[in-house]
This record gives C-alpha cells, structure tokens and sequence, in this order.
C-alpha cells in the first residue's frame, strides 16, 4: 500500500493545496485588515500609526456619507438584480426551444458577450455611446423624440444610465444560468406533462420550479454578491457623481483608500461590508438550505 | 416546400435579441475600423471604408506586445493552477466529507463576497511587506486564489454526480487511488472542468483593479494599460480605446463560441449529465 492510499491521510492530502492558498491570500489579509481596522494608519502622512481602539468604526456608523453610499448600494443591488433576473429568466424561457435556429451557436455567443468583455474598456466606451454631443444614444434619440439628455452628467438620470449598463452586461448571465437550470429539467417529465396537457403554470409550478430553482436562487446569489460590490464599472461611467448620487459603497471604499490614504479607516469600513455580506449570504443559504428540505 | 411562419417569426426575434445586447459591442468594432473624425462625427457615420490604421498603431505603441503577452500568461497560468488545486479539494469534499465541509466551502465562497477596494488594501500591504508586488507568482497565485471558490462550488457539484461505485470499483480492482483520482473521476466531469476554467478565464482576463494596484511594470496586463495609455491631449483617445477592446475581446469570445456547450452543462453544476 502506497502512503496516498492510507485513508486517513489522503482526503487531507488533498485538501492542503486550497487551504494553504487560503490561509496566505485570505486569512492574513483578513487577520491584516482586522488590526488594521484599529488604527490610524496612513500610507502617505509618513506619521507612525496610531492606536485608535474601535473609533474608526465609531466614525463610519457617525458617517453621513457612508450611509447615503450604503443606501445607494442597497437601492442598486434590488434593481439590478431585480431586473436583471426577470429579463434574464424570461429571454431564458424564450431561448429555451431554440435548438433549431439557424447559427444558434453565433447567436448565444452575441448574446452572451456583454459580460465576457473587460468591463475597464466597455465602461470606458460607453462613456462614449451616452456622450451628450458625439453619442449615438444621443444622436437616435434626437432624431426621433427630438430630446437631448446628458444620462452620466445629470443628477436625475445617472443612477438610470449607469444601472442600464450593468443590466446590460449582467443580463446574459442570468439568462445562461436560466437556460442551465431548465436544461436541468428531466426531459420525462415534460414529455409526461405535454400529454396530460397539463397548463402552463402548472407546469412552470410543479415540474419546472423544483428541479430549477436551485441552480436559479445560485445564480441569484453569485451576481447579488457581485453587485453588492460592483466598482469599476461605476467608478468608470460616473466616479459616483454628479453630486453623490452613484456613489456606491465599493466607490466610498477605493476613494478612502487609494484617493484618500487611509487605510486603518478604509480597513474598518471593508471589515463592517464582509460581516453584511456574510449575514445576508448565510441567510440567504439557510432559507434555500430549508426550501430544499422541504421539498 | 411549406415554410414554417411561427417559426421562422420566433428565430428572427431570437437573432433580434441576440443583436440588440451586441449592438454597443458592434459600435465599438465598427469604432475601431473608423477614422478619428468619423468616430465623433455628428450625426454619427453608418456607411464608411473600414480601414486598419487604429489596430496597426495598436501595435507600434512600445511593449504592447509584452502586455498581451503578460494577460495570456498570467490568466492562463492562474486559471490552471487553480483548476487543479479545486479539483483535488472538491474530490476531497465531496468523496470524504471532511468534518466542516459545509463550513469551508461557506468560507470559500466568502472570498468573493469582500468588494476588491476592500481585499485590496492588506493584500497591498502584505505584497509590499513580502516583497511580492509587480513579481509573476504574486500576481499569478493571488489571481489563482480568486479562481478558487466558485471552481471547487462547480466541481464539487460535479462530483457529487459521479457516483461512488465508480471509485470502488476502480480500487475494488487494484486501482490506486491517484488512478481513480484521474483516470476514472476526471474524465466524467470535463465539462465541470472546462466550463470552471472558461468562466475563471475569462474573469482574470478582464480584471482590473489588483492588476492596478498590485502589479507594475514587469507584470502589467491590458486592461491597465488601457488606462496608462488612452489619454491624449485632446481628452480621450476613442479610436484608441476602440481597437484596444476589438482585439483584447477576441480570446474570449473565441472561448465562449468554441465552449458554449460547456458553459451551459457547466452552470448546472453537474446536477444533470449530458447536454443543455
């Protein structure tokens, strides 16, 4: 018997690899950022740090700003998401009898290349596409409703523009993941239900829902973390302005930190942000976990 | 022949909105393949003669060949470093169920969950501590780290498919257990395999913020440098900005033409086999 045979050893064997790089790349950053977090630590004063206790977390609760950037955030995630999965569910059952399009392979790819491109260089672009003198949108709209609107510039109409964008890129992934979780569906089942005739929402109720929906309330969670963090793209069409209106949370964060300098402060802010975003992806789990169960 | 008019109606609104998500991206090609003053011309120009010169200054700029070449690199490397790392871990879960299991791959997943302004500022300091900023493996093992969660959350559930008779089986006749690691599981989850490996791919390939802050010269990738470069004295550089993103955007839509099949089987997280 070779030593990667002993049952004991093995399964830790091969978990070492993933631990180690979560142990250097995840736990001392973390365990970095916690102490951090009570500091007054500066990477461009040159004055030593400082021992704070917890005041940095005292000054962001205080913090007006960083309330109004969480309040934006939380608007942002609820319609982007929002949005975003019922377009993508329903392109998704739109697409899903679409084995016999002509070029479906070229279509899909279309389709789904939005969010396969750097958002650094579409974001850029788009800057662009919405420009209130050169911009297509701009140009179209003129010519047909005769209006002119400035989307990034404008206070009432930035949040809008620069959600679209999101949408637009985010969009086809919902839709991949709808066509993945109906492609899920055993095939039986439907063929059972097409012959019974059973209706629609019946169908949608009982066959589709229950082998779906878990691949479905996944994909909800992996685009409702990313969206709860989303930066580049903002900070790109907008850097949170005009006014504060965009402001989103990730932006408050990179201003403090890379614009701003401090880092014990930013360091609180990011350890406060991990906590929200483990409280509400546990209860999320917890209710799918239970959802399932029932089942 | 009698043609078939509902469907022909339902594939034209299929292709209809496939083009309106790829319209902008359209914009940005025929962009590229404009002059300077016909991209920002009013009213916008429709009809032109495609011309070549934005992508030829494209590659006369200096070392833009050695960013591409980073962005191949270090993408690819990163990806499957992490692909075989996941791979053994969630062979591991899924097989042995380790005490905690759900606990660490809660705790993996919470990787992503940290916005990266914020992951970014100890790893800075931890980089510039170590001695670990702008070098290959700092850059090509913290991208892998980043590949990790969601790999091992696919391949687990891919594994989890495979039923574990195939494993006793295996050993049952003198297999070792690095033979049913790689020659009886691996071959049943490929599109597990491939679909984590295109999707983290596609992902390091576009990343921007830690190439940013802790990359620098030796190991700049082109999203960065798109930002070094697009300011001329005129504001920005569209046609510029243009060909840069018509040919970084070649690779992965490449990927996800010839892969399709597996980023769909792959985004059900192996709980069917076969094809969507």
């Amino acid at each position: 018997m070779r030593w990667y045979d002993n049952s004991r050893i093995f399964p830790a064997t091969l978990l070492a690899p993933v631990l180690i790089f979560f142990i250097v790349w995840n736990i001392i950053p973390l365990l970095w950022m916690v102490g951090l977090s009570f500091y007054y630590y500066s990477l461009v004063t040159g004055q030593p740090e400082r021992f704070l206790g917890l005041d940095n977390f005292g000054d962001i609760l205080n913090n007006f700003s960083v309330w109004n950037s969480f309040g934006n955030t939380f608007v942002w995630v609820i319609i982007t998401i929002g949005v975003e999965t019922t377009l993508g569910v329903l392109l998704g059952f739109l697409f899903w009898n679409s084995a016999k399009l002509p070029g479906r392979r070229l279509a899909l790819t279309l389709l789904f290349s939005p969010m396969i491109l750097a958002p650094a260089s579409t974001g850029t672009f788009w800057r662009l596409i919405y420009d209130p003198t050169f911009g297509v949108i701009n140009y179209l709209m003129g010519v047909f409703f005769g209006l002119r609107i400035d989307f990034l510039g404008n206070k009432d109409w930035a949040f809008a523009g620069v959600a679209s964008v999101d949408i637009w890129m985010w969009t086809p992934f919902m839709v991949l993941i709808t066509l993945a979780a109906l492609g899920s569906v055993p095939k039986a089942e439907l063929e059972a239900a097409e012959i019974d005739r059973l209706p629609w929402l019946k169908r949608l109720w009982y066959i589709i829902l229950p082998h779906g929906r878990f691949i479905l309330m996944l994909g909800i969670l992996l685009r409702t973390i990313d969206s709860f963090k989303t930066m580049d793209l903002v900070y790109l069409l907008t850097k949170g302005g005009p006014g504060n209106t965009t402001e989103l949370i990730a932006i408050d964060l990179w201003r403090k930190a890379w614009e701003g300098f401090t880092m014990g402060w930013s360091s609180a802010l990011a350890l406060l942000l991990l906590l929200t975003a483990i409280a509400f992806t546990s209860i999320y789990l917890y209710v799918l976990k239970l959802s399932a169960q029932r089942r | 022949m009698r043609i078939n008019w509902r469907e022909s109606l339902y594939h034209l609104l299929l292709w209809l909105v496939a083009l309106v998500f790829f319209a902008p991206i359209l914009w940005i090609v025929l962009g590229a393949l404009k002059t300077k003053s016909q991209l920002l011309s009013v009213p916008p120009t429709w009809v032109f003669v495609p011309i070549l010169d934005n992508i030829i200054d494209l590659f006369t700029r200096p070392n833009v060949t050695d960013y591409l070449r980073n962005s191949f690199m270090i993408s690819a490397s990163a990806v499957t470093i992490a692909i075989v790392v996941s791979y053994l871990a969630a062979y591991s879960f899924s097989r042995f169920k380790p005490r905690g299991t759900d606990f660490l791959m809660f705790l993996l997943l919470s990787v992503r969950m940290v916005p990266a302004a914020a992951t970014v500022v100890p790893v800075y300091m931890m980089y510039i501590a170590f001695g670990w900023k702008d070098t290959w493996p700092g850059m090509i093992l913290f991208y892998a780290m980043f590949s990790i969660p969601f790999s091992v959350w696919i391949l687990k559930g891919f594994i989890d498919g495979v039923s574990p008779r195939y494993d006793e089986t295996g050993l049952v006749n003198g297999g070792s257990r690095l033979h049913v690691l790689f020659k009886v599981v691996l071959p049943q989850v490929r599109p597990g395999l491939v679909a984590a490996f295109i999707f983290n791919l596609v992902f390091v390939w576009n990343e921007f913020l830690f190439n940013y802050i802790i990359g620098g010269r030796q190991t700049t990738m082109v999203p960065v440098s798109l930002f070094t470069w697009m300011y001329a004295q005129m504001g920005i550089d569209w046609s510029f900005v243009a060909a840069l993103t018509t040919v970084y955007m070649i690779p992965p839509i490449a990927a996800v033409y010839f892969f399709q099949k597996y980023l769909l089987t792959g985004m059900t997280f192996g709980t069917i086999r076969g094809e969507v």
